[in-house]
């Protein structure tokens, strides 16, 4: 602790740095961040950081170099807390949709023959496929009311809260139709809540871009949508984007 | 109670004349063909030809998600004492009886200050309706509201026939007397009396609701509850469209900049996982089928028996809005043992064989 102040890393792997993003971009409340925080590390809004103890780690992206895997794993060790922040660290992100295979022969694809100097690829994993992690925030990007939410928490030495609902709670909240009623491909009831319901009020399906929600019924849902005409490779293929390597299996299965 | 004549075409300026110094809440067209209880700047954007709006009045007495007030260290500060004046138009029996049924929840034994301020502050104004494939009104004793209303309109050709349900609506109807007419003819009676006919045949849905406390005992073990739970998506949409469902979940958000904490409420439903999670994390209801079998006590038993009438309103919203098919309609169906067309039927088939 410096000045009584909690220490604060935020680190970018792979990803869109998205989440980074709306951290910058919380304008109101960043003196109030600041101000709570020491923010020792965070290299897009700063350049004079410092690679030392934290308290708390914040870590965007999915891991997928070797490279990243140490850095991970550096992080890991300097930190009290390591928080994976957005839906790539908390779930792999889209980049992790892919098996083995299919990751095999897309980077043969995109890279050729070319040898990798600097560090080498591996397949894209969420960040507790090689360090432990104490807290999930997910989110593409994540949402700034639960960010901000979370942080206080943190800050104020309270465990932060979880979300276990699926985005269908704040879509009623929001009086929106229910558009698998509607015979749309909606990934509602099995992604996790945070967004607001931004697509459906909008009258776009969820994605599903928060990644699963715990104990969602996907194969319930499987079979809905078949009925409403779906084919099951397209219902899967939707399925896999956003919920990453811990799923991509189970979803080959339904 | 009093029952006076308006014209229909003569509505509007009632409205308005009544709603200066209030927000004028009433149905308003959503999307293609859904409805949503909205305020309005000009009655004429409303939209009576509606059966059900997708969420029920209840949330304009208790938003989705409010704070209740701001805590200190040795201080607390009221947030949302909502006392702005709301008049709301266009609301059917179905509707009305679910406000008694909340009226009767918060205040007993403990009295609940946001609801009865809000509450308070609100002139429930009755409108006549039609049902739809899923209305089950008759079933439950709600098509009809004899109290719960301040005016009630029952359209009839071009006119309406206005009961007056309370002294604030006999206010109302004095603020502009001028609209209104007070002899009933005996056509009009007999006009009211073939539309009330009419109503009660054209209802295509019954369920014995009568029977379901006994149903709900003796099935309590059915293989029904766990083909309900193959199916069910947990998302909670079944709570949340309820006129009667009262739950609610409270948060702590604490400030960054300030030693205090904002105290949240929001709407809470037991067909989600997390309802009956508590501290250590043990759930008393982690399977699907537990929390059907609570959320269906509640409606079709547990109430009847303290209450003497079922939780349930018959306005059909679960029926509208579960996208598997689980609703107080099918449910009851298949207590009573008749077979049952909905996604979750078909389901449940699929997965025993």
């Amino acid at each position: 602790m410096n000045n009584g102040k909690p220490k604060i890393g935020i680190y970018e792997l792979t990803g869109c740095a998205g989440d980074a993003l709306l951290i910058v971009d919380c304008e109101m409340e960043l003196l109030d961040i600041f101000t709570a925080a020491d923010i020792q590390s965070f290299a897009m809004a700063k350049s004079d950081n410092i690679d030392g103890e934290l308290d708390v780690a914040l870590v965007e992206g999915s891991v997928t170099t070797e490279k990243e895997i140490s850095e991970l794993k550096d992080i890991r060790e300097r930190a009290k807390i390591v928080v994976a922040f957005g839906n790539c660290a908390a779930h792999g992100g889209i980049q992790a949709r892919f098996d083995d295979k299919e990751w095999q022969e897309n980077l043969k694809k995109v890279y050729g023959n070319q040898k990798f100097t600097h560090t080498k690829p591996v397949r894209s994993k969420p960040i507790d496929e090689f360090v432990k992690v104490d807290f999930y925030l997910p989110g593409c990007p994540v949402s700034k009311e639960q960010f901000l939410h979370f942080l206080t928490r943190m800050l104020k030495g309270n465990p932060p809260e979880h979300y276990p609902t699926p985005v269908c709670v704040t879509c009623k909240y929001n009086e929106n139709d229910c558009l698998l009623n509607n015979g749309k491909l909606c990934l509602g009831p099995l992604t996790a809540d945070g967004c607001g319901s931004v697509c459906p009020n909008h009258n776009i399906p969820c994605f599903g871009c928060w990644g699963p929600v715990e104990n969602a019924n996907a194969i319930a849902e499987l079979h809905l949508l078949k009925e409403k005409g779906f084919s099951v490779e397209e219902i899967k293929k939707r399925m896999a984007n956003f919920a990453g390597t811990k799923l991509a299996d189970a979803i080959k299965q339904l | 109670m009093r029952i006076v004549k308006l014209k229909q075409d003569r509505l509007n300026s009632f409205l308005e004349a009544v709603s200066t110094d209030s927000e004028l809440w009433g149905p308003v067209k959503k999307g293609a063909d859904k409805h949503r209880f909205k305020i309005v700047d000009n009655p004429a954007e409303f939209d009576l030809d509606y059966t059900r709006t997708i969420l029920p009045p209840k949330k304009i007495f208790l938003p989705p998600r409010f704070n209740m007030f701001k805590a200190m260290p040795t201080a607390y500060e009221e947030e949302t004492m909502d006392p702005t004046k709301k008049i709301l138009f266009g609301v059917h029996p179905c509707d009305i009886h679910g406000i008694l049924i909340m009226d009767q929840f918060y205040t007993q034994t403990y009295n609940d200050p946001y609801y009865i301020r809000s509450r308070e502050n609100t002139i429930i104004l009755g409108h006549s309706c039609w049902p739809d494939e899923h209305c089950l009104c008759h079933s439950t004793g709600t098509d009809v509201a004899n109290e719960g209303y301040d005016l009630f309109f029952t359209a009839l050709n071009d006119e309406y026939l206005v009961w007056i349900g309370s002294s604030k609506g006999d206010d109302l109807v004095r603020i502009v007397p001028e609209l209104f007419n007070e002899d009933l003819s005996d056509r009009d009676i007999q006009n009211y009396i073939r539309w009330r006919e009419d109503r009660s045949k054209a209802f295509k849905a019954e369920i014995n609701f009568k029977a379901m406390p006994d149903f709900m005992e003796l099935k309590y073990r059915d293989a029904v509850w766990e083909n309900l739970s193959h199916a069910c998506l947990a998302c909670g949409s079944c709570s949340n469209v309820c006129p009667t469902c009262t739950c609610y979940n409270v948060n702590d958000k604490p400030r960054l900049s300030e030693n205090a904490s904002d105290i949240a409420r929001c709407w809470d439903a037991c067909t989600l996982e997390s309802y009956s999670e508590v501290a250590g994390g043990e759930n008393f209801r982690e399977s699907r089928s537990e929390r059907l079998k609570l959320y269906y006590t509640h409606k079709l038993q547990a109430f009847i028996s303290k209450y003497g009438k079922p939780a349930c309103v018959g306005c059909g919203r679960c029926a509208a809005t579960c996208p598997v098919g689980i609703n107080v309609k099918t449910v009851a169906g298949a207590l009573d043992g008749e077979e049952v067309d909905a996604f979750w039927s078909r389901y449940a088939t699929e997965v025993t064989k």
